[in-house]
């Protein structure tokens, strides 16, 4: 009953935190992704490129570029609009304008393996190979599995011009190339000298400093282990490395088509057997 | 400001309604489909075979199978279990078992036409071209994306889960029967053929017709609306071959064209096979 109480005087000062009730205006613009892709690093980035005087650092990029269930309704209605929104969430029709981080699903299990372990939501030696099939089931997070979290968006809005889809993979090879196209989408006014700025400010090594001086500033690592970092490889690939071949056969096997589809070559089966994954993937529908 | 103290008093009695925010348990089941999609008739299906002696009708179809955002949190939370959940929703990975109610957009667009002018949402005499434009652009207002959009996050997403039944409004009309002995299944109620027929006669369009002469003007859904016009309508399958204007078969099959094919509507033009947004087309060609 305390809960409920002091939940209701809350949500009366606009103290709650809107999550999917937050109210869409219609020149918001959504940075959207599955956990562990890249969003936070993109999050910097378009923080930088937006707010150049203010340079984006672990203690104000909740209330720059902030996430709908961690930041209060008040702080959403004071942004200065266009708001740039960070999101997880699986397809919203709401969204009036989204860029979607996709990265090689190989990679992101192997990163929110570490980041389960920096939480101390599993320990140390869990096994990799049951975290992979809680992954695919989509039990590790509460936005659906990654399959399902790029289908919805891509069955529905990919060549919208409302939609930019960018690959991790891509952000890591070119920064400002992808950036620019951010820019682009975005009708913002910044040259080639901001956005090196921006790639600049946004650097792995210069997340990894701000991280170790403001470990206590951010949600993100509340409790968690000081001894892991959050900005981890910051890289593409580590999977070939410490994700096991069955592991990596059964992902394959099952967003095949959907990874061939956005670049991502498989490792277990040659690209002209592919075909024959459409029968065996969590997408192809029953008829 | 007293809006805001207002909300903040139900939240804190548990009297709004949770929408999206609904707290979902394991062992609910959820009713899922595009408005205009049979997503009525199907909940009298259901509340008559699992709440028979509840003699389900207008007047407690809210409480038997409940609408997140037609019923307080209170209530929802202390419905007996497992919970029959109605929902218009897009894609929520939360939900544990849907089933999902998919029908011809060529008649839900028509189905939601009339409806409209029933709500009063437009005049009798708006253009239903224009009204179909609306439809496949999502200019229709309400909250639950294009029909492409919906049936896509679910199809697209669970269309092989043993999680998600699939059922055809069209397959509904024409066989009826077997169709609820196949949701029964999904929900594991045990069903005999007589108790399934039972339910069907219940929920026919025919027997809605007669309550929502007596009760339409009690029900959340009908009862501010122009009652010279019925909501359970035609209820049949097929409506658009001779009521709607080629262009606008044209305008939706363009939109949806492989979407359509994958779930087993026929095109009315060939030349839309391949038509639609998003990576439809180009994930099934690989």
């Amino acid at each position: 009953m305390m809960n409920h109480v002091i939940a209701g005087v809350k949500r009366s000062l606009g103290l709650h935190k809107p999550g999917k009730s937050l109210l869409i205006l219609p020149d918001d613009i959504f940075l959207v992704s599955f956990p562990k892709s890249g969003n936070t690093w993109t999050r910097f980035l378009l923080a930088n490129l937006r707010f150049p005087d203010q340079q984006a650092t672990w203690e104000n990029i909740d209330r720059l570029i902030p996430d709908p269930t961690g930041t209060t309704k008040k702080d959403f209605d004071r942004m200065p609009r266009p708001r740039i929104i960070k999101s997880h969430e699986c397809f919203d029709p709401r969204y009036p304008r989204v860029v979607y981080i996709v990265r090689d699903p190989r990679d992101v299990v192997v990163s929110q393996y570490h980041y389960h372990r920096k939480i101390r939501k599993i320990v140390d030696d869990s096994p990799i190979e049951t975290f992979v099939g809680r992954f695919m089931a989509g039990e590790t997070c509460p936005h659906g599995s990654w399959g399902q979290n790029i289908a919805t968006w891509l069955y529905t809005s990919e060549g919208d011009p409302r939609f930019l889809l960018l690959r991790y993979e891509d952000l890591v090879a070119d920064t400002a190339r992808e950036l620019a196209k951010v820019v682009d989408f975005l009708h913002l006014s910044a040259g080639p000298a901001q956005i090196a700025q921006a790639v600049e400010r946004s650097s792995a090594d210069r997340m990894r400093k701000l991280e170790q001086a403001q470990a206590d500033k951010n949600g993100l690592f509340k409790g968690s282990r000081n001894d892991l970092s959050f900005v981890r490889a910051a890289g593409s690939g580590g999977w070939r490395k410490e994700l096991p071949a069955p592991m990596v056969s059964k992902m394959e096997s099952a967003w095949g088509p959907l990874m061939q589809h956005l670049g991502y070559e498989l490792a277990t089966r040659a690209p002209s057997e592919a075909r024959d994954l459409e029968s065996i993937g969590t997408l192809s529908p029953r008829r | 400001m007293i809006k805001r103290i207002i909300a903040g008093g139900k939240h804190l009695l548990g009297l709004h309604h949770p929408g999206r925010n609904l707290r979902v348990f394991p062992d609910d089941v959820f009713l899922v489909s595009y408005p205009k999609s049979g997503n009525t008739w199907t909940r009298f299906l259901i509340a008559n075979l699992v709440y028979a002696e509840k003699h389900p009708d207008f007047s407690n179809i809210n409480d038997l199978i409940p609408d997140p955002e037609g019923l307080a949190k209170r209530r929802l939370d202390n419905l007996p279990r497992p919970r029959y959940i109605k929902s218009h929703q897009y894609f929520d990975p939360r939900f544990p078992k849907v089933i999902y109610i998919v029908r011809d957009p060529r008649d839900v667009v028509l189905s939601e036409y009339h409806f409209d002018i029933k709500r009063r949402a437009i005049a009798e005499d708006f253009p239903l071209e224009q009204f179909i434009s609306r439809f496949v652009r999502g200019e229709l207002n309400h909250p639950y994306g294009t029909w492409g959009e919906n049936a896509a996050t679910w199809f697209y997403t669970r269309g092989s889960d043993p999680r998600l039944l699939l059922v055809t409004y069209e397959s509904l009309q024409s066989e009826g029967a077997r169709q609820l002995a196949r949701i029964a299944e999904f929900i594991g109620v045990s069903a005999s053929p007589e108790r399934i027929s039972f339910a069907i006669e219940q929920s026919s369009a025919n027997r809605m017709r007669e309550l929502e002469k007596k009760q339409g003007h009690l029900w959340s859904s009908t009862k501010e609306t122009r009652q010279d016009k019925p909501f359970v309508r035609s209820a049949k399958a097929g409506g658009w071959k001779t009521e709607l204007p080629e262009a606008g078969i044209a305008e939706i099959e363009s939109a949806w064209g492989v979407l359509m094919r994958e779930l087993g509507y026929e095109l009315a033009i060939a030349s839309m096979a391949h038509a639609g947004t998003g990576a439809g087309e180009a994930l099934r060609r690989r």
